[in-house]
């Protein structure tokens, strides 16, 4: 057996470090995840005025500042005893604001951060054997996904046309965010009871023209498929076979005009492929060699699955306020009261109501001490403080991360868009899902987790426009009155979701209205989180183990020193480690006044 | 040549930048904005340019890759251009380079190429870069760093070994610059222990580099994010050869390490919602539109230049959007700001504290701010503007 450590795990947010046992096949046996930083986020808060929290915890993130900003403002609009009166056109602008962050979040994910990998040497180790298709496609790869500074074999590599394209539209995404919330990143409106700005019509004219410019960057790199028509057969679709079968005979004509037909071997976005086109073709073994007939895939879909359905859920809390529903809106987001709804959904794909008491948390593997098993809004955490027990390298059954092992029901939880659209039934995603599932794949992997990611922004993309140009009304109002008064001896739970999954903060208060507990919950926490006690890994864990290191299968062999699908399951996340890790609580278990973590 | 015909070419061409003195470039680049500077000079840049090729190495310590991402949205058109143009190369940067750490039975593996922990190593042993750090650097547990290990080390360790074989060291955003929000007030300050580069809060014996014993010239870069324009004017000017390092630290940065050409404005000054506070009208409640000082705006002790520059592309800033400046770029930020919706506090209440103002550069020592207590600071920054180096403006 040999341990492969990736440590950092660089084009993340934050620093996580995935440890993994390897035997001589090049399969992993064990997978450990650990976060490394530990900054003792609520613990400011604790004694503090709580309106302060939609400023501060935005700077727990830099990526999703507006889904931490947005989960605080839940929670303060409960603690004031306000969520049932927020005017209408306040949350229009939040969702307007969180909308154009996921986006930019995605965006930057999918090209940035995520994008790099496919252009690492072993897929032209792989591909171009493989004659003029593999040749083709790589050259694709690398054209399109190369980073900044990149090098292959001492040759300084160009960025690729995707990459550099990508991050001016990032910057006018932020533009956008600009006109409606201040600045970016850390945006300034949210606020208890409203927003604190009122956006104007010159401002709904210049989203409007921002949206038009980052959709014109969709048609020329990302969806080469007319929008419109993507949209209408995918997320529309009256049937998750119906828009599995659509994408099919799309990607099906592609490939007939570009290796059967006169264009003889043309991948590139002139013919026709988009990146999502080209991904959704050539990233998956069951799509592209299976379906397609294509001679060689990324086989994605082989990479980063769960191996045991019974020990999975897909977790969403639930985001985006439906403006039909008028003034107010519930905390405790109850199914099918959001645009995209909560939901648990199981391993076999079950749909099942979400509901926020069943949530626990786990320290059996992590560096603190204290009890197991409690809720989020009663934990408790004692660091170990002692410099010589924070350790990495002392195996899966020792304390190896500074996160938490949060679970619902004791199940570990995948968060983030697969979660959100298999509970929300998006057709589309609802239909690889199943797909992968009945041809013996895990229909949570890699390949799916990206292209929920990447039909996800499209879906929120065309809500955005609605939002934008329908239900906001610049004569609307945009806060109701709060006083710190409001908020004496109170509690408050915030559900949301950032762009790389579930958000909940929870807050308390005392008679001064000052703050008792403040706790964050979020996504890459679950995502990355460690064993619990009953020894179960959490789901990035899970999805290493029993993933073959090397591209394609380890097709070429196996090579320790180039683990790229470790690489792509634990960036296939989006993880964001500075959010996973916060606090601690030095006082004792059951002192007052204490701040909690996850 | 005949004196009016001068004044028309004058108008009509664009000054001759790289004759100006240290003083007039500094000023006109930043009125002009990155974007501007870096588009409109890009061919007299070339020609300025005295080294082959600047390298950069970018360490993220304890932060929330805001920076970064601020950083992102600068330049002309975007930030990759922008350093094409200064030629200067981002050797490493997490976030965006193509490498991670990859460990065989705890051996490194592979090469610089994918193995970003080996490429660090070299980078930092070849030395002849400019480091520039994001986020904090924890010195706890008991001064050990491991509240934050990276690639099989602490980060105070890698910083250590980064900062020793530097040219200069940029701290970009109030975290690296003076431990930030890390940093803020708590039962467990102590034990985290947060450190900013050169300073922790206010406390310029503080940082780390004076913790590691190591003396390097620093220029503090500070805001929650950083304003891309004061990053990449900043690196502009350091590459150009505009600022001298260190000769001309004391003339060009204040005594908290700035760069006086963006943090020497007032917020509130030139704040579009100025007008109003003359004519105190205030807004008591959100979603208004006169001055928010009675919500708890600390433009006025906000040394920093975003009401005339604003944010993303001069598209918006805090107050225009309704919300109180929170003073961000300040060395005791949070707690200097906090509660933030609440006039007065931080211990400062700049309707009655407009004479401290009027800096004439003779501080009273940056030791007197305690940094504590959100109680009970007191709080003015314009009287310590050069304190740090305790040499009043050339």
């Amino acid at each position: 057996m040999v341990n492969v450590t990736v440590d950092p795990l660089t084009r993340i947010e934050g620093h996580l470090r995935l440890s993994t046992e390897v035997n001589a096949e090049g399969v992993i046996t064990d997978a450990r995840s650990s976060c490394l930083l530990f900054r003792g986020f609520e613990r400011i808060l604790q004694n503090q005025d709580p309106r302060d929290a939609a400023l501060l915890t935005q700077r727990i993130c830099g990526v999703c500042p507006t889904s931490h900003s947005l989960a605080a403002a839940n929670a303060l609009d409960q603690l004031f005893g306000v969520a049932d009166s927020v005017p209408k056109d306040a949350l229009v602008a939040r969702n307007i604001n969180q909308a154009l962050n996921t986006i930019a979040s995605h965006a930057t994910h999918i090209y940035v951060l995520w994008g790099p990998d496919l252009a690492n040497p072993a897929y032209r180790d792989v591909l171009t054997p493989l004659g003029e298709t593999g040749t083709a496609v790589w050259k694709e790869l690398l054209g399109r996904f190369a980073p900044i500074s990149y090098r292959l074999d001492g040759n300084t590599i160009p960025a690729g046309s995707s990459y550099l394209a990508a991050i001016p539209e990032k910057k006018r995404l932020h533009e956008a965010i600009a006109v409606i919330g201040g600045k970016m990143p850390h945006q300034v409106t949210s606020y208890p009871g409203g927003y604190t700005y009122k956006p104007t019509i010159a401002d709904i004219g210049k989203l409007s023209s921002y949206y038009s410019q980052v959709m014109d960057f969709v048609s020329s790199y990302t969806l080469r498929v007319p929008f419109e028509t993507w949209i209408e057969n995918t997320y529309k679709a009256s049937s998750p076979q119906s828009a599995v079968s659509f994408l099919l005979d799309q990607l099906r004509g592609l490939v007939d005009s570009s290796i059967s037909g006169s264009n003889g071997n043309n991948f590139s976005r002139e013919a026709g492929w988009g990146d999502a086109e080209f991904y959704a073709a050539f990233g998956s073994e069951l799509v592209g060699e299976t379906l397609l007939g294509l001679p060689a895939s990324l086989k994605h879909d082989r990479t980063g699955g769960y191996s045991d359905s019974s020990k999975i859920n897909f977790l969403a809390y639930g985001a985006f306020y439906r403006p039909e529903n008028g003034d107010g809106y519930d905390p405790n987001s109850p199914a099918g009261d959001r645009f995209q709804t909560s939901g648990i959904v199981t391993g076999n794909l079950e749909y099942k109501n979400f509901d926020a008491s069943k949530i626990t948390e786990s320290i059996s593997h992590s560096f603190y001490e204290g009890s197991e098993e409690l809720h989020p809004s009663k934990g408790e955490t004692n660091p170990i403080g002692d410099p010589a027990e924070i350790r990495y390298d002392r195996g899966s059954d020792s304390r190896y991360t500074w996160a938490k092992a949060p679970r619902y029901e004791g199940m570990p939880c995948e968060v983030g868009p697969l979660s959100r659209l298999l509970a929300m039934k998006e057709p589309l995603v609802t239909g690889l899902a199943r797909a992968f599932k009945d041809n013996g794949y895990s229909p949570a992997n890699t390949y799916t987790r990206m292209i929920a990611r990447i039909q996800e922004t499209a879906i929120i993309a065309n809500e955005l426009l609605k939002w934008v140009t329908e239900d906001y009304d610049p004569n609307g109002k945009i806060s109701v009155h709060t006083d710190l008064s409001m908020a004496k001896d109170s509690e408050g739970m915030g559900l949301w979701e950032a762009p790389r999954g579930a958000l909940g903060h929870w807050v308390s208060t005392d008679s001064n209205s000052k703050v008792v507990s403040y706790q964050p919950v979020v996504p890459s926490t679950w995502n990355f989180s460690p064993r619990d006690s009953a020894g179960t890994p959490g789901p990035a864990e899970q999805a290493l183990i029993g993933t073959r290191i090397n591209a394609v299968e380890n097709s070429l062999g196996v090579d320790y020193s180039n683990p790229v699908n470790i690489l792509h399951v634990g960036r296939s996340y989006d993880p964001c480690i500075a959010c996973a890790v916060h606090t601690l609580d030095l006082t004792g278990k059951n002192a007052p006044g204490i701040l909690r973590i996850v | 040549m005949n004196k009016n015909t001068s004044d028309i070419s004058v108008k009509t061409e664009k000054p001759d930048f790289f004759k100006m003195d240290r003083r007039t470039f500094l000023k006109t680049a930043c009125l002009l904005g990155a974007s501007a500077f870096l588009g409109t000079y890009r061919t007299e840049i070339v020609r300025a340019l005295e080294t082959a090729e600047t390298k950069l190495v970018w360490l993220h310590g304890a932060e929330c890759t805001g920076c970064t991402e601020s950083l992102l949205n600068g330049g002309d058109p975007n930030v990759l251009s922008a350093l094409q143009a200064l030629d200067a190369k981002l050797a490493y940067h997490e976030t965006l380079l193509a490498g991670q750490g990859i460990f065989v039975d705890g051996q490194p593996a592979n090469t610089t190429e994918l193995n970003s922990e080996i490429l660090v190593d070299e980078l930092i042993e070849e030395g002849n870069y400019i480091l520039i750090v994001e986020g904090a650097i924890p010195n706890g547990p008991e001064g050990s760093g491991r509240f934050f290990m990276v690639g099989n080390r602490t980060f105070k360790e890698l910083f250590a070994k980064a900062a020793g074989n530097a040219d200069a060291i940029l701290a970009v955003g109030t975290c690296a610059a003076y431990g930030g929000i890390n940093s803020a007030n708590s039962a467990i300050a102590q034990l985290t222990d947060y450190r900013g580069v050169a300073f922790t809060k206010n406390d310029s014996s503080g940082g780390m580099l004076q913790e590691l014993g190591v003396n390097k010239p620093v220029i503090n870069i500070p805001g929650c994010p950083a304003h891309p324009d004061w990053i990449l004017l900043t690196l502009s000017a350091v590459i150009l050869g505009k600022i001298r390092i260190p000769e001309d630290f004391p003339s060009v940065l204040d005594g908290y390490g700035r760069p006086k050409a963006y943090f020497s404005e007032d917020v509130h000054d030139e704040c579009p919602r100025h007008d109003y506070y003359e004519r105190d009208e205030f807004d008591t409640e959100i979603g208004g539109y006169k001055c928010l000082f009675k919500l708890g705006c600390k433009g006025k002790r906000a040394n920093a230049d975003c009401s005339i520059r604003k944010w993303n592309g001069g598209t918006s800033m805090c107050v225009q959007a309704g919300s109180p400046c929170i003073a961000c770029v300040e060395p005791g930020f949070p707690d200097s700001s906090r509660p933030f919706y609440t006039q007065g506090s931080g211990g400062f209440d700049g309707r009655e504290s407009d004479d401290i103002k009027g800096d004439d550069g003779k501080g009273d020592g940056v030791d007197s701010y305690d940094g504590t207590s959100s109680e009970s600071d007191s709080y003015d920054t314009d009287s310590r503007r050069d304190s740090y180096y305790r040499i009043g403006d050339d």
